[in-house]
């Protein structure tokens, strides 16, 4: 790799471990290997959302080509969120495509997908899905991604409904994900979604 | 999406095209002694006073610096490499105002005996490119009429009786680039259409009198 993709990375790994919001807790990133090439991400569910109390894994690629071209960052945790896929976890953000700009840093990074969490987009989606749902069904998609941050990213407290739900399409023989993604598309109908499973 | 980050620090000042250009700013070329520029270089690891002098980009104390309008602080190795990946969209990486290779401004310490700009050095600076201005539009003096400089005389007759002399101005084909005044083309030129606006007018004495 470039030596000033590493010279920067090792500078900006040190700068996010040190910076406040690493000492709150709210981001961290942690080596995945040893020559900076890829990273893991860490970031907290902002107060006062549907993700609040959860913690978000994501990896993170540094290019050949950094800081000139964005790093490659996606959710490895699954998040229901009308700019990150409910499926591969792909990000649709900006500044991590054409408005990325050589003075940001992984700690910037981190602090904008937070943002994201907070202040989703749902007339640039990335998940056509949850981003209807979020526009016409607004309190469900509260209620859905509340959930998916209980089963997926360590919120203690989910809605029993839902469970009840979900155990019912997994006593079908369908798989836990798998059930979740079906009954969240589906406005949590379980019908349409043993149709949509079955079908 | 337009959800974006930016350092606290960074003042974010929308600086754009506003400034006189340092194409043409000259520097004493005496390229002779240390050729290094900033004294303490590879900026160590706990030296949080030399922060404010950092690269925006690499992040190392900046070498050969050079400073935007916008007054952020780059190596110009580092911000050349920005300028030419986004050669169509010259942007300021810390606060996205227009920047380009002509409106930053190198910065000289004491310390740096070299004091070539440091534009010069990496990347050769391009020489400059010199389009010779459009021509003033206008050659058709005749009559004296068209001495001031764009009068241009259009003549025209619709369906009577054959429609000969549509316009003037485009006879031969020539009338896209007029020539230089003083050439024997534009001499030509001149008569050619004193003649035409002659027969022109004899025409019209014609249509009318007879």
């Amino acid at each position: 790799m470039a030596n000033i993709a590493i010279q920067r990375i090792k500078r900006e790994f040190k700068e996010v471990i040190k910076s406040d919001e690493a000492q709150k807790c709210a981001i961290n990133v942690e080596l995945v290997g040893d020559d900076y090439r890829e990273l893991r991400g860490e970031i907290a569910g902002p107060p006062d959302t549907p993700y609040e109390g959860a913690t978000f894994q994501l990896e993170i690629k540094v290019p050949e080509t950094y800081p000139f071209n964005p790093p490659k960052v996606k959710f490895v945790t699954k998040i229901w969120h009308p700019n990150i896929s409910s499926v591969t976890g792909a990000i649709c953000l900006d500044i991590l495509k054409d408005q990325w700009a050589a003075a940001m840093t992984l700690r910037t990074v981190l602090l904008s997908l937070q943002a994201l969490l907070a202040a989703a987009e749902p007339d640039d989606p990335q998940d056509a899905v949850v981003a209807k749902q979020f526009k016409e069904n607004h309190s469900l998609f509260l209620q859905t991604a509340q959930y998916w941050s209980h089963v997926h990213a360590g919120v203690p407290k989910g809605n029993s409904e839902f469970a009840k739900k979900v155990r019912c399409l997994q006593d079908m023989g369908v798989g836990e994900h798998q059930a979740l993604v079906a009954l969240s598309s589906c406005n949590w109908d379980v019908d349409r979604a043993i149709e949509q499973l079955f079908s | 999406m337009t959800v974006v980050v930016l350092e606290e620090d960074s003042t974010i000042t929308m600086a754009t095209a506003r400034a006189p250009t340092a194409s043409d700013s000259t520097h004493s070329d005496n390229s002779s002694s240390n050729p290094s520029g900033g004294g303490a270089e590879g900026g160590g690891d706990d030296v949080p006073d030399n922060s404010n002098f950092e690269c925006n980009i690499c992040l190392d104390t900046a070498k050969d610096a050079v400073i935007s309008m916008c007054g952020h602080l780059f190596c110009w190795p580092c911000l050349h490499q920005w300028l030419e990946t986004r050669p169509n969209h010259q942007t300021c990486p810390v606060c996205k105002a227009a920047i380009s290779r002509d409106k930053v401004i190198p910065l000289y310490g004491r310390g740096s005996g070299n004091q070539q700009d440091p534009r010069d050095k990496l990347p050769p600076r391009p020489s400059g490119q010199r389009t010779e201005p459009e021509p003033q539009g206008g050659f058709m003096p005749g009559l004296g009429l068209g001495e001031a400089g764009g009068f241009q005389f259009h003549f025209g007759i619709g369906a009577f009786p054959f429609g000969i002399f549509t316009t003037f101005n485009n006879w031969g084909g020539a009338a896209a680039v007029p020539p230089a005044p003083g050439t024997q083309q534009y001499q030509e030129e001149r008569f050619l259409s004193q003649v035409l606006m002659a027969m022109g007018l004899l025409f019209l004495f014609w249509l009318i009198f007879v």
